[in-house]
């Protein structure tokens, strides 16, 4: 039936009518669907035109122009023009002499080691707190939050004034519990440095003051003050975590610890891994506090020096374009590395309950 | 029975404690920003104002052009929040619910520019800017937003995915063609979302210290994020004024806060991202 007949006869014409009926009526409608098709393709290309240009304009071209430039000497007047592997060897040079690119590393490798647990620590804690059933939980949970949604700007006068070595409240609450007045923003060690830890053990054998904080601590300080986000998203995993799970750790006699340690704890531990892939993404993008705390120069010493300023001073200071997208390269690849390292350690502590 | 009180005290003194060390540099700020300049620097430590100089806030206003930065500001905000919520939207829904040749590829890419830090990109983003002669011009700041952002995109286009597909199909009886759609069933449908956007936008701007140092230079462009950061290096012995300023600029977006609490509390923990 399903086919053309030549036989001249009525009934072989009527066959070969509905056939061309049944076929091309068919194939018209895919013509007529694959114009929808490209219809809907011209529609989507229409809807999504602002980020398409976006892409090009603002990602893909900048993506590859600070590839090429990397490559170069630029300095924004005239032509980029190509030196080769140069800035990369400037690079590698500074990193062996433990200057430049070095100190940027160093510096943001501490802001980012201690703030990043740190903040973890905390948010999880008040996480904690604020997932009791006592009253006024709104209240505590909106003062816990607050100081996340100051601009950074405000932060950092707040804090510029509150860490004052002469007359800041930071201080003063420290006389309090006994800790002498610390040179927050004015001193470059750290306290947790070989000589953070020298001018502690130099003050356990009463030889010197304690004078452990410096500027990068006052930094951390600033960042675990408003650990808002991290806590947020604590809170809202630990509501997910079912009850029945508490219920029938309490029927095997957990006490409250444990109950945190064998139930919260591993439920948590995507949260965690989430938690501190962005912690290290946002540490080591840090930018507005470090340069209003430091008044744009990296100071005191180099300590404030983290590899977003000394990006931002080389590229319009020193308009060294080409070796500020070098370090852009170096830096984003030693991150992407981290990140993955982080992930490929998940496996052994990370726990997901659909396994 | 009575544990459980005793536990119940414990537990607010600790979460007392807590909101207080929380809290007490923003009450400091406010009520230092009321001292006079000479109490300040006799008794920084005392909580309440001896006398409470509500001068100072005028004083602020003239020390620095706060009026013209805080128009700035606004300007900034309106541009931007328009461009990002208009742009956003139009891509998420064509990530949602236009089906064509490459959205997941697009959407891929969406994902991944997340993951780029700036600082990649900042060096050719400016000589872009520069090229196009948008250098010291508002537009350089509000232009972009109007180009989409990962992020919003991305917020967005979780949402739109939850919209009941036969309220769409119904449109799509009653003759709305694929603009008809979107503009007056999927807009109309996502306001919370949108409200999200624009509330993440706007506080983002009037944050925005980085845009308007790289990209401004004439003082009357400034915006107040940057003019304030200006004022501290100029009047940064003039503590009162300082804090003064810096309580003007930020309770604008406790004010917004407090408007948009659930928008920006479900914004952070349905997403994570931002912040």
């Amino acid at each position: 039936m399903g086919r053309l007949n030549f036989r001249l006869t009525k009934a072989s014409f009527d066959q070969n009518l509905r056939f061309l009926k049944r076929h091309v009526c068919r194939y018209a409608g895919n013509v007529v669907v694959s114009l929808m098709m490209k219809r809907r393709n011209l529609i989507g290309y229409l809807f999504a035109s602002p980020w398409m240009v976006g892409f090009l304009l603002l990602i893909a071209w900048p993506f590859a122009a600070s590839i090429y430039w990397s490559f170069c000497q630029y300095d924004l007047i005239n032509p980029p023009e190509w030196v080769g592997t140069e800035n990369y060897r400037r690079l590698m040079q500074e990193f062996r002499e433990g200057r430049g690119f070095a100190v940027a590393l160093q510096n943001t490798a501490y802001y980012a080691l201690l703030s990043v647990p740190l903040s973890i620590v905390v948010g999880m804690g008040l996480a904690v707190a604020l997932s009791w059933r006592v009253r006024g939980q709104a209240f505590y949970r909106t003062a816990f939050y607050l100081p996340a949604v100051i601009p950074i700007v405000a932060t950092s006068v707040l804090w510029m004034w509150l860490l004052d070595p002469q007359d800041g409240m930071v201080n003063y609450l420290l006389s309090w519990l006994g800790v002498p007045g610390q040179n927050w923003l004015t001193q470059s060690r750290s306290a947790f440095s070989v000589a953070g830890l020298e001018n502690a053990a130099g003050w356990a054998a009463g030889k010197n003051q304690l004078l452990l904080f410096g500027s990068k601590d006052a930094l951390v300080l600033m960042s675990v003050w408003a650990v808002g986000n991290a806590m947020i998203i604590f809170l809202a995993a630990m509501g997910d975590v079912p009850e029945s799970l508490y219920e029938a750790a309490t029927i095997d006699g957990a006490g409250r610890f444990r109950k945190f340690w064998h139930v919260t704890l591993p439920l948590l531990s995507p949260v965690i891994l989430f938690n501190l892939v962005m912690g290290l993404i946002k540490s080591v993008q840090t930018f507005t506090s470090i340069y209003i705390l430091s008044e744009g120069t990296g100071q005191p010493g180099e300590s404030l020096l983290v590899f977003s300023l000394h990006l931002f001073l080389s590229a319009f200071s020193d308009l060294e374009m080409g070796y500020a997208s070098a370090m852009a390269w170096v830096t984003f690849v030693i991150l992407v590395v981290c990140t993955l390292l982080l992930f490929r350690s998940s496996k052994h502590w990370v726990f997901y309950s659909s396994q | 029975m009575k544990f459980a009180k005793t536990a119940n005290f414990w537990r607010h003194v600790i979460l007392l404690l807590l909101a207080l060390l929380f809290t007490l540099p923003l009450i400091l700020m406010v009520f230092s920003s009321l001292k006079t300049p000479e109490e300040l620097a006799r008794n920084p430590y005392g909580l309440l104002p001896e006398t409470w100089r509500w001068q100072n806030y005028p004083d602020a206003l003239t020390a620095i052009p706060f009026g013209r930065y805080l128009l700035n500001s606004l300007v900034l905000c309106t541009g931007t929040v328009l461009g990002a919520t208009l742009s956003c939207a139009l891509v998420a829904w064509s990530l949602s619910h236009v089906n064509w040749r490459g959205r997941k590829t697009a959407f891929v890419l969406i994902i991944g520019t997340m993951l780029l830090p700036w600082q990649v990109t900042m060096v050719p983003r400016f000589v872009l800017i520069r090229e196009l002669g948008l250098y010291d011009s508002l537009w350089a700041i509000i232009l972009p937003a109007f180009l989409g952002e990962a992020f919003f995109i991305f917020l967005l286009r979780q949402f739109f995915m939850t919209l009941p597909r036969e309220m769409l199909e119904a449109g799509r009886v009653d003759g709305l063609g694929e603009w008809g759609l979107f503009w007056r069933i999927g807009l109309p449908l996502s306001k919370p979302a949108l409200a999200t956007v624009a509330v993440f936008q706007f506080v983002y701007t009037w944050n925005d210290f980085s845009g308007p140092l790289l990209y401004l230079n004439d003082p009357e462009k400034f915006p107040l994020a940057y003019g304030l950061e200006r004022f501290v290096s100029a009047y940064g012995d003039q503590t009162h004024l300082l804090l003064a300023a810096s309580v003007m600029f930020t309770v604008p977006i406790i004010i917004l806060f407090f408007l948009a609490q659930k928008t920006f509390i479900q914004g952070i923990a349905t997403t994570g991202l931002k912040g």
